[in-house]
Formats: C-alpha cells, structure tokens, sequence
C-alpha cells in the first residue's frame, strides 16, 4: 500500500491519512486526481521525505507527503 | 533585587547554567519580519537575553495587524513596525543591543543585513523574501529557522546550510499564497515560540537541533507532526556562497 499524509488544508473535507493500492496510483498526479486536489495548488510533495515531482514514481510501501503553500508569517 | 537573578530560573537548566548565558548574551541574531511570528520570537529571544538582536522589516502597523501582533496598540497604527518593536524591547530588557532595520530585505541589500549574524530567524509573509534569506542563510554559512503560518497551521524548519534540507529542497517556493493569508494569533504563538526553542538552542549548541526534520502543527486536530526532509542534490543551495560573495549584487 501507498500512504498518503495530508496537511493543513489538504485536510479539510478529507482524511488526514489515506492509503491507495500501488494499482491505483503510478505517481503523485494519481494521487491527486483520486483525491481531487488540483495540482497548482501542491506546494511540496514528497516521497520518503525526498522533492519528487508529480509524474514521478510511486511504489509499494511509499509514504507521499503533500503540502499546500503555508507561508504566512 | 540584583541584576543577575533576571536569568536564575533558566541558568538553573543544565543545559544553559551561567556559561550557556553569557554565550546568550554574546550572541547576535536576525530576526526577518515583525509580524505575528516575529513578535513571539522576539520577545523570547529578548527575554532570555539573547544580546545582539537584529530585526528587519520595513511595514508600518494597521489594524488588521492587532489580532496577532501583541506589540502593537491602535496608538501605533501608521507607525513604522521595527521601531515600536525595539522599543518594547528595550522597555524589557534595557541590557540588550537592539538593531531596528526599517527596510525591505531584498537580493541587493541581504548581505548587509544578515552577515555575521549567529542564527537567522525567518518570520516573513512573502514567499520571496523567504527566498532571499534562505538563500543568503546558505551562502554565509548561517543556521537559519524557517517558520510559516496558515490559519490554524503552521511549521517549523531549522535549516543547518550544506548539512540539512532547506525550504528550496522540497521546492516550496514556487507557489506565492495570495494575500491575505488567514492568520489566527494563537496558532502564530506556537510557532513562533517552537522558532525561538529552536533557536536558543542553535546558540547554546545543543545537541538534537530539529535539522532535517519539518515539524507541521495542526491546530484543528490538536496535533504536530515531524516529517523528515532531506536535502535535494541538485538544490541552489548548495551552490549560493557564490550568490552572496559576488559583491557587485551586494550593498
């Protein structure tokens, strides 16, 4: 399984955890279109803590971070 | 009552005793942002006697400020930030050294700014700005600690140049929030206070300094979250000494 965090607005009207099938998401941008977060508004996405890109791979056992901009201050 | 019983209840930590003060009070920090950030970070950094504090920020107070930034009094509104800033400061701890900057921190004026500083304390609003410290932080050499707010969320980066993940590593950077940002003061408390622990501790070199880690606080559940960040290999930030050492960029 695929474990998706998602913080601070990404949360809202969703789970803060969500597991996918491998299956069922190749990439970030799966994972997004399945959650229906569009993608201008990802300000970070990380995979095992690493910069990854939308279309980059995903594998089984992966844990995808994905952030909204939080730069007030 | 004397003068030395100010710090007694921290100098009785052992990690700071009287040695971690005077190496509080021989430090010099810069403080980017007198806003709902800075305003906890400063004044526990002043508090704790941190000697030399520098802050940079060129705004002026208004109202829609006062719901988060305590240094402020509707008296004050139209007045320049950095200057009633230092002033309650000062009117706390009359031993510090006190710098306020009333300019805007930008590309040309960032080394005049932050060199020689101990550690850099990132408040600001603007994800360009952002830049431009984290960008000088790495080229000098200076820890620098991120921190940003959104509503009921925020995180915590302390960032160690060329050792631990910077902002620019997780390309966060290429979204610019539309202003204005939700800003609850409470929540703006809790991160600015982790950003001053933090630190307070990079001064003292304390061990377990959270570099490399993001640590997310959600207000709404209640909860933080500590998110190991690893540097990008081909990130800018490895490479900005030449940025900052190019004098003809710099003031």
């Amino acid at each position: 399984m695929i474990e998706v965090r998602l913080f601070a607005t990404f949360r809202e009207g969703r789970e803060k955890i969500v597991y996918f099938e491998p299956t069922k998401a190749a990439c970030p941008a799966d994972v997004l279109d399945e959650l229906g977060i569009p993608y201008e508004e990802v300000a970070i996405c990380l995979i095992n803590g690493f910069h990854s890109g939308l279309r980059d791979a995903i594998k089984d056992k992966d844990v995808l971070a994905l952030f909204p901009p939080v730069g007030g201050g | 009552m004397a003068e030395d019983s100010r710090y007694i209840r921290q100098t009785m930590l052992p990690q700071i005793g009287e040695k971690g003060q005077k190496k509080l009070a021989q430090s010099k920090v810069a403080v980017v942002g007198c806003g709902g950030l800075g305003a906890p970070v400063l004044t526990y950094l002043a508090l704790a006697g941190v000697g030399n504090i520098r802050m940079i920020d060129d705004d002026t107070v208004n109202l829609t400020n006062l719901n988060r930034q305590f240094f402020y009094t509707e008296s004050d509104i139209y007045q320049e930030k950095c200057k009633k800033t230092a002033d309650f400061l000062q009117e706390r701890n009359t031993k510090l050294t006190i710098e306020p900057l009333c300019e805007r921190l930008t590309d040309k004026n960032v080394k005049r700014l932050l060199a020689g500083v101990d550690v850099i304390v990132d408040c600001v609003d603007r994800i360009e700005t952002r830049k431009h410290v984290g960008r000088a932080a790495c080229g000098f050499r200076i820890p620098f600690v991120e921190g940003g707010v959104h509503g009921f969320y925020g995180y915590v980066l302390p960032v160690l140049p060329g050792e631990s993940a910077c902002l620019e590593c997780m390309a966060m950077g290429t979204i610019e929030e539309k202003p204005p940002i939700p800003a609850l003061g409470a929540v703006a408390g809790v991160i600015g206070s982790l950003q001053a622990v933090e630190c307070i501790k990079i001064l003292l070199g304390l061990s377990h300094v959270m570099y490399g880690k993001m640590l997310q606080y959600d207000g709404l559940y209640g909860e933080f979250t500590e998110i190991p960040v690893h540097i990008r290999a081909d990130c800018d930030c490895q490479k900005f000494n030449k940025i900052v050492n190019d004098e003809s960029h710099m003031q």
